[in-house]
């Protein structure tokens, strides 16, 4: 009994460690720029592609092919934002049509993206990916195990990165008071297009290591557009700590209630979730109150 | 001799300037615009005593169903301001309440609209006062992941056929006029929809949203009931939409999740309402069948539903980038807008 338990916690916190890393360039994105940004999920399954095909056509392994989806969904994010964000980000002020322009964007890249590859269940499959640890009467997939640990030392440099140094104490400042960064010499723009290119580089660098743990296929964002907005909203929006703390949490509850009730009900954890925080605690566990619009 | 003006009279005053300005504002309304309409719309389906026309009669069912919910959905995001991306969900609760009446006891939904648009109400009624007690970004992210919820519910509800869903019976009627009763029936419901969506901008009630929709906080302040104008708005509009899905359900003869609940469904309310126009009572209206003429044509072009999804979301775009307030509120905005098109 006691096993089996600690199995699932293994279980919940090495996925717990995935989806902070995916929810870790949301929460940035919506920290400097106040985007909620709908298209992020989408990107993760572009990263996801990315590392697909190298494995398939090159058979390059998708931790190795991590960085180069991680580079390549940095330039979407760049580019992206200077034809579409810029001036939604200058105004630095939370709007209903700007979501609406992230949910555009993501249709856009879903439809692309089914048009291209079709809407097909795959997975990248290398010698890891089915394998497992063993310890006794607990065994750990290596898929999860791996993910996991490079999840956390992905998002270890995020953090080491915005608090040692100058580009991530501009970050930092952006994100608590804008103007106040501005008026400090601050580039804010030149932040928030750095900081929009980072947090689609990390949906990527999560997409590369989505590709072997779980099977994909570009309609699947939908469902990780609540899943992660759970994550961000449990922690508070725009707090990378709490995007963190709500990923580890919720994913060890969603893996105790697959284990338990079954693998659907995991799913609809996140989003009872999302509507049990609303009702309790609207602000998130590390939020202040939330700004009025 | 210094008059006595009592508060009263002040506001009887006040009272009979309003209406004097208010009759002013309908002598110049095209009112007989919107009737020549209906009438227009009432008559067309004389064009099948030929025969041949049934893809024309489909055609202007599907745009007066998007124009319906359109509409519906813009009492709650063009006049709040709450933007909803999962008001399908009461499309699919209003066409599985009268698809399931019509499979198990076959009564038509023609007859059971008004009841499957209730239900949507009520359920609206209970999710909105959990959802609506936040303004902003988790709003949003709370209706996309009650779409997901329903997704999952739906999927797995063994009664309503899970995720195949249930065949429904058709009516005998020939094939000529089969399209008929649920032409009329969603004509109702537009039209319906559409004077609702005039009656409650020219309200209280709609005054007290649009206040809500400019500044919440102000609005509370000033008196209004911004919890319970919210809530009623959410559930009004998804009493129109559920409405719309129970004959919908019934025209199309099957109902499955993956019809009712796929997000392209919410995205074309939202587009057609922020394309021709967010707040306005026309726009919803021009905004459908611009969007649906447009989409016939790619169809016809492209085909493939991810296509269609593509230029779906780059019309979105363009839209918001450089239409945000819509065919009718840019036209509106530089005096151009045609008195056709003033509803409002």
């Amino acid at each position: 009994m006691l096993s089996s338990i600690l199995q699932v916690l293994i279980l919940g916190l090495a996925l717990g460690g995935v989806y902070a890393l995916m929810a870790s360039g949301l929460t940035l994105i919506f920290g400097v720029m106040r985007i909620v940004n709908l298209a992020h999920p989408i990107m993760i399954i572009a990263g996801a592609f990315v590392a697909y095909w190298l494995f398939r056509l090159y058979g390059l392994d998708p931790i190795l092919a991590m960085p180069i989806a991680a580079a390549v969904l940095f330039v979407i994010g760049i580019v992206l934002y200077k034809l579409i964000f810029e001036k939604e980000a200058a105004n630095a002020k939370y709007s209903e049509m700007t979501v609406l322009l992230t949910f555009a964007v993501a249709l856009c890249a879903d439809g692309l993206l089914g048009a291209l590859f079709s809407n097909t269940q795959r997975v990248t499959t290398p010698a890891y990916g089915t394998d497992a640890f063993i310890f006794g009467t607990i065994f750990i997939p290596k898929g999860q195990a791996y993910a996991g640990a490079i999840s956390l030392l992905v998002i270890g440099t995020l953090l080491a990165f915005l608090n040692f140094t100058r580009f991530g104490a501009a970050i930092r400042a952006t994100t608590q008071n804008r103007a106040a960064a501005q008026l400090m010499g601050v580039n804010v723009g030149r932040v928030s297009l750095i900081t929009f290119g980072i947090g689609i580089a990390l949906a990527g660098a999560a997409g590369a290591l989505v590709s072997f743990i779980f099977s994909f296929f570009p309609a699947k964002h939908w469902e990780w557009i609540a899943i992660l907005m759970s994550l961000v909203v449990l922690g508070g929006m725009g707090k990378l700590m709490g995007a963190i703390l709500g990923a580890f949490l919720l994913s060890v509850i969603a893996a105790f209630v697959g284990t338990y009730f079954g693998s659907t009900w995991s799913t609809m954890t996140f989003f009872l979730a999302l509507f049990v925080i609303l009702l309790v605690r609207p602000q998130g566990l590390l939020g202040d109150k939330i700004e009025e619009a | 001799m210094a008059t006595e003006l009592g508060v009263s009279d002040v506001l009887k005053a006040r009272k009979d300037y309003n209406a004097a300005l208010a009759s002013a504002g309908r002598r110049e309304r095209a009112t007989w615009f919107p009737l020549a309409l209906l009438i227009l719309l009432t008559l067309l389906p004389a064009l099948q005593i030929t025969g041949g026309h049934n893809y024309t009669l489909h055609l202007m069912l599907y745009a007066m169903m998007y124009a319906a919910m359109a509409s519906s959905w813009n009492i709650l995001g063009g006049y709040t301001g709450y933007i909803s991306l999962g008001h399908n969900v009461f499309f699919c609760i209003g066409g599985y309440f009268s698809g399931m009446i019509l499979a198990y006891f076959g009564v038509t939904s023609l007859l059971t609209a008004p009841f499957a648009g209730l239900a949507a109400a009520i359920v609206g009624f209970a999710v909105g006062l959990i959802t609506l007690k936040m303004r902003g970004p988790t709003f949003i992210i709370s209706s996309i992941a009650l779409l997901m919820v329903a997704r999952i519910l739906f999927d797995h509800w063994q009664f309503v056929g899970g995720s195949n869903g249930v065949a429904l019976p058709q009516m005998d009627i020939p094939a000529q006029w089969a399209k008929l009763p649920y032409y009329y029936g969603m004509m109702i419901v537009c039209a319906l929809t559409v004077w609702a969506s005039y009656r409650i901008k020219h309200s209280k009630f709609g005054l007290g949203l649009r206040a809500i929709s400019q500044d919440e906080v102000k609005a509370e302040s000033a008196g209004i009931d911004t919890r319970f104008y919210k809530v009623l708005a959410f559930a009004i509009s998804a009493f129109f939409v559920g409405m719309a899905g129970a004959i919908w359900g019934e025209y199309i003869t099957y109902l499955r999740p993956n019809i009712f609940l796929i997000i392209l469904v919410a995205a074309n309310m939202v587009l057609m309402c922020i394309l021709g126009g967010k707040g306005t009572v026309a726009g919803p209206i021009v905004g459908a069948v611009v969007l649906i003429a447009f989409n016939e044509f790619s169809v016809t072009f492209f085909g493939s539903s991810e296509i269609n999804l593509l230029i779906t979301g780059l019309v979105m775009v363009l839209a918001l980038k450089f239409f945000p307030a819509g065919i009718v509120g840019t036209l509106a905005k530089k005096g151009r807008l045609p008195r056709v098109l003033d509803w409002d």
